[in-house]
């Protein structure tokens, strides 16, 4: 048994290991590493404009104290929830089309029209947008057209949520449709068959049903705009500074990393706590 | 639906919805392919000409074919790390039972949470302490973190499909774990792993802003578009974005297709005779 | 004497702290048909996968004609298996999925294919050959299942629970066509399954798991008539416990001493008085009258129910006491009883026919 299995045993382990490690040693080197990477920079300092190793909490101690930092984070926070909500609700009428009212065959088709844009060259999309709503753009000039002031739309909130909505929609539907369309029937009829109108059967059977899909498309939509920075510099223009604006200029900015290590540490945490609240709410069930 | 089931409003506000949804999404990709005809310098609706002079423009610009070469070199590389990384870490999870294993599903599920402004400040300060900010090789690197996921995805429902009891049986009937992976789980999982590869050719083509941080002087086709957004209104951008267009689109549409198709004859193989 | 072909030596295999098989012991003889049988979850099919190599015993030995297979991995062993769901190779013909073992053994083209020949002919599904399997009909696939294993011609064929995906027809043509093979190839079968009539039907002798222990191994027939255990009487169904001390009267009658009166049996046991016992009678083996006075072990019971099946019907009885009984009439004999539910009957019969159940500490070493 010894030998045999030892060598055996040996084997059998490699064979395993040539599947099992690639992954998780790759993302520890260069996934885990820079992260890990990024918070102990947080301590660092700068030092005659060279980044230092250190423990110093001179980096937090700044950023938490400057006052713009908060006045950001909550008109980032409160921009990126209204985007996530507006987004959510602009899509479920859609969502609702294609999980109820086009054949299961035809379903699959919609929803790779959907999400294939996610995919696809966002920047130059916020450049169409530009082009679209700028002075001389499309959208003013018909709006001149037809007697409404013709002045560029950029630099507005409907600039930047338009931004939002290119990036999260895609996201968002697929998420809504998936939810809608995995609604048990049948309680839709036993409501129906109990004197529920339609809609009675919206509110109180499909809704709720739907109910964790629907919540995630919200959370994926938060995040996804809470961390973007393109929309928030092209389309929102100065008006809308957010934190990723911030964290941008600190980066390109040359020697202040450590700073921008805090900022970022903030943001995931604020992400991380959002996320599981929203997950927990999402998943949350009536009685025991 | 069945016909007792009404809806709470008519059918034709739902389709609305469903119109409205879709012109936001496509609107500014055609736009960019009809401006990028457009002989006028400032896009406007009164389209005076026709032209194709940008396109001519965009080939002769040795900066943006310069930018194409990075970007080809590093999708293509990207592909086919994430891919490979993408079908071996769910093919592990699907064969063999191990300590730890959740916990790399979680991590590899991971990088797609993290803000993408926080991952490239992660991994330019990484880079730059091993020396290999602004090379290529670290803007493949960071595009495998990104791209992986969706490989892994896409494996992972694929591999769900076959019973574990085919390569098993497999070896039962002698064929060692190499021949049965070769002839029962790779002929199986072949769409998967080709829409995976099309899909992570396609996130890392698109990619911007690890590029952007990571790269330096070395410019992708997204980077270069951010250049441009930041500057004055140039034609050309429409060219770019149309060819962008088009390229992710038909991979997408190509990935979409692929699996699309292996799910059906998965689904005929299910019915019983 | 000659060696059995198939060795388990105090095989045991557990998961974490729990132990799917326990302290297994058993031989099985070339050409013998084996059924292994018990509720699900009892280990017989681990026990099963153990043999084929699938899973790693946590102790114990596994012999092939007295060589220890243990660590052989399970592309070298030659337990071919015959899955619950077939698992036919979806991408492959039913010609492919036959030739695939031979293939990977590297047999040469001519003699493969000769016998892939063989074998799709022999199990009459040779006009099918270039088919996908997808598109065969239930029976037909099965036969391709079996065709792909036994072409290999192994020593030992294991068949995991193989009927259980037909239709109740289907799967009574195919034990008939499972014996003649068995027969006709002399090798050896050790078949999972949960039915009985399939393992009582079809195998020389019958393993009862349950738990990770082998409850009784025996001849269908010595299990239907003499079980061992409380467990085996039940999982075997139709019989009828009692339990009670035993006890030799002044008379010198020897019974047991039940809350249904005392119940006499004709053999003597190896057990002593004033031990508790439990005895099954089949329900084939009793009488039910709506007089009393016609048998030695008469209880009056109530008549709570009657189910048909087929040319018998059973009628469900109960004791004042509580005791379920459970009697077999033919449907003549009960259109002659024409009793009704709620009404007073009497079930007797011969204290011959009473087994009594091995009392727990004489558990009889075979």
């Amino acid at each position: 048994m010894s030998v045999l299995s030892a060598k055996l045993g040996l084997r059998r382990r490699g064979w395993f290991a040539l599947w099992a490690a690639p992954l998780p040693v790759w993302f520890a080197l260069f996934f885990l590493g820079p992260m890990l990477l990024l918070i102990a920079m947080s301590f660092w300092s700068v030092q005659n404009y060279r980044l230092t190793p250190d423990f110093s909490l001179s980096a937090w101690t700044y950023v938490l104290s400057l006052d713009f930092l908060w006045s950001t984070f909550w008109r980032s926070y409160g921009l990126s929830l209204l985007s996530a909500v507006l987004v959510s609700l602009l899509a479920f009428p859609a969502s609702y089309a294609m999980a109820f009212l086009i054949s299961p065959a035809r379903r699959l088709t919609f929803l790779g029209l959907a999400l294939a844009p996610f995919f696809t060259s966002y920047l130059v999309r916020i450049y169409s947008l530009q082009v679209f709503l700028g002075e001389g753009g499309v959208l003013p000039q018909l709006f001149h057209s037809v007697g409404l002031s013709g002045a560029s739309l950029l630099n507005s909130y409907t600039a930047l949520f338009l931004g939002h909505a290119t990036l999260t929609l895609p996201v968002v539907l697929v998420l809504q449709t998936l939810a809608l369309g995995n609604v048990d029937r049948t309680e839709m009829s036993a409501a129906v068959n109990l004197g529920a109108r339609p809609l009675q059967v919206l509110r109180h059977i499909i809704l709720p049903a739907a109910r964790p899909g629907l919540t995630l498309g919200v959370l994926f939509a938060f995040l996804l705009s809470y961390a973007e920075f393109v929309s928030a510099t092209y389309l929102g223009g100065g008006v809308f500074q957010t934190l990723p604006i911030l964290l941008t200029d600190l980066i390109r900015g040359g020697q202040q990393w450590p700073r921008a290590a805090v900022v970022s540490l903030l943001m995931m945490a604020v992400l991380l706590l959002t996320s599981l609240v929203t997950v927990a709410w999402a998943y949350r069930q009536k009685g025991n | 639906m069945n016909t007792h089931l009404k809806h709470a409003l008519p059918a034709w506000v739902w389709f609305t919805g469903l119109m409205l949804v879709f012109v936001i999404l496509y609107a500014p990709i055609q736009s960019a392919l009809v401006f990028s005809f457009s002989a006028d310098r400032f896009p406007s609706l009164d389209i005076t000409r026709f032209s194709t002079k940008w396109y001519a423009q965009v080939f002769a610009d040795a900066r943006v074919l310069e930018a194409l070469k990075n970007s080809l070199t590093i999708a293509l590389s990207t592909a086919l790390v994430a891919t490979t990384l993408g079908f071996a870490a769910p093919y592990a999870d699907f064969r063999f039972r191990f300590f730890g294993q959740r916990m790399v599903l979680a991590l590899a599920l991971l990088p797609p949470t993290v803000p993408i402004v926080v991952l490239s400040l992660a991994m330019l300060a990484f880079f730059s302490r091993v020396g290999l900010s602004g090379t290529v090789g670290a803007i493949i690197v960071a595009h495998v973190v990104v791209a992986t996921p969706f490989a892994m995805a896409i494996c992972r429902l694929r591999l769900e499909q076959l019973p574990q009891e085919y390569e098993t049986a497999a070896q039962n009937l002698g064929a060692t774990p190499g021949q049965a992976l070769r002839l029962i789980v790779l002929p199986h999982a072949a769409p998967a792993i080709g829409a995976a590869a099309l899909i992570t050719f396609a996130v890392s083509l698109d990619e911007y802003a690890i590029a952007w941080f990571v790269g330096g002087l070395e410019q992708t086709v997204p980077v270069t578009v951010l250049n441009t957004l930041q500057g004055q209104v140039d034609p050309t951008i429409h060219v770019i974005g149309t060819l962008a267009f088009a390229a992710t689109l038909s991979l997408v549409f190509a990935a979409q297709l692929l699996l699309l198709r292996s799910t059906k004859s998965h689904k005929n193989k299910e019915v019983s005779p | 004497m000659t060696q059995p072909l198939l060795e388990l030596h105090n095989l045991n295999k557990s998961y974490g702290t729990f132990a799917a098989v326990k302290d297994i012991d058993l031989s099985v003889d070339a050409g013998e048909f084996l059924a292994i049988m018990g509720p699900s979850g009892c280990g017989k099919t681990t026990t099963l996968r153990m043999m084929a190599g699938l899973e790693e015993p946590t102790r114990g030995d596994i012999r092939l004609e007295g060589q220890q297979i243990n660590d052989l991995p399970v592309w070298q062993r030659e337990t071919p298996l015959v899955w619950q769901n077939l698992a036919l190779f979806p991408y492959m013909t039913v010609r492919e999925n036959v030739e695939f073992g031979l293939r990977m053994k590297k047999v040469p083209a001519p003699e493969r294919q000769r016998r892939c020949a063989e074998w799709l002919d022999r199990l009459g599904i040779a006009g099918f050959a270039d088919r996908n399997v997808a598109k065969l009909s239930g029976g037909q696939r099965q036969r391709v299942a079996l065709a792909r294993s036994l072409v290999l011609q192994p020593k030992v064929l294991l068949l995991d629970e193989p009927l259980s995906a037909l239709d109740a027809h289907m799967s009574i043509r195919m034990q008939g066509e499972l014996k003649r093979l068995q027969r006709e190839l002399g090798i050896t079968f050790v078949y999972v399954t949960h039915s009985h009539s399939e393992a009582f039907s079809l195998a020389d002798r019958v393993v009862i798991m349950n738990a990770g222990r082998i409850e009784q191994l025996g001849t269908p027939q010595d299990i239907f008539l003499r079980p061992r255990s409380r467990f085996v009487a039940q999982f075997v169904g139709g019989i009828s416990l009692f339990s009670g001390m035993l006890k030799t009267t002044k008379e010198g009658k020897i019974g047991i001493d039940s809350a249904d009166g005392l119940l006499q049996i004709a053999d003597p046991a190896s057990a002593q008085s004033g031990t508790r016992c439990d005895l099954a009678v089949r329900a084939d083996r009793i009488n039910v009258t709506t007089q009393p006075g016609w048998g030695t072990n008469e209880v009056p019971c109530t008549l709570m129910s009657e189910e048909f099946a087929g040319a018998v019907v059973n009628l469900h009885l109960e004791t004042a006491a509580g005791t379920g009984i459970v009697a077999q009439l033919q449907q003549r004999d009960l259109e002659r009883l024409s009793a009704r539910a709620g009404q007073q009957v009497y079930a007797s019969w011969h204290p011959e026919d009473g087994v009594l159940l091995g009392a727990p500490a004489l558990k009889a070493v075979a």
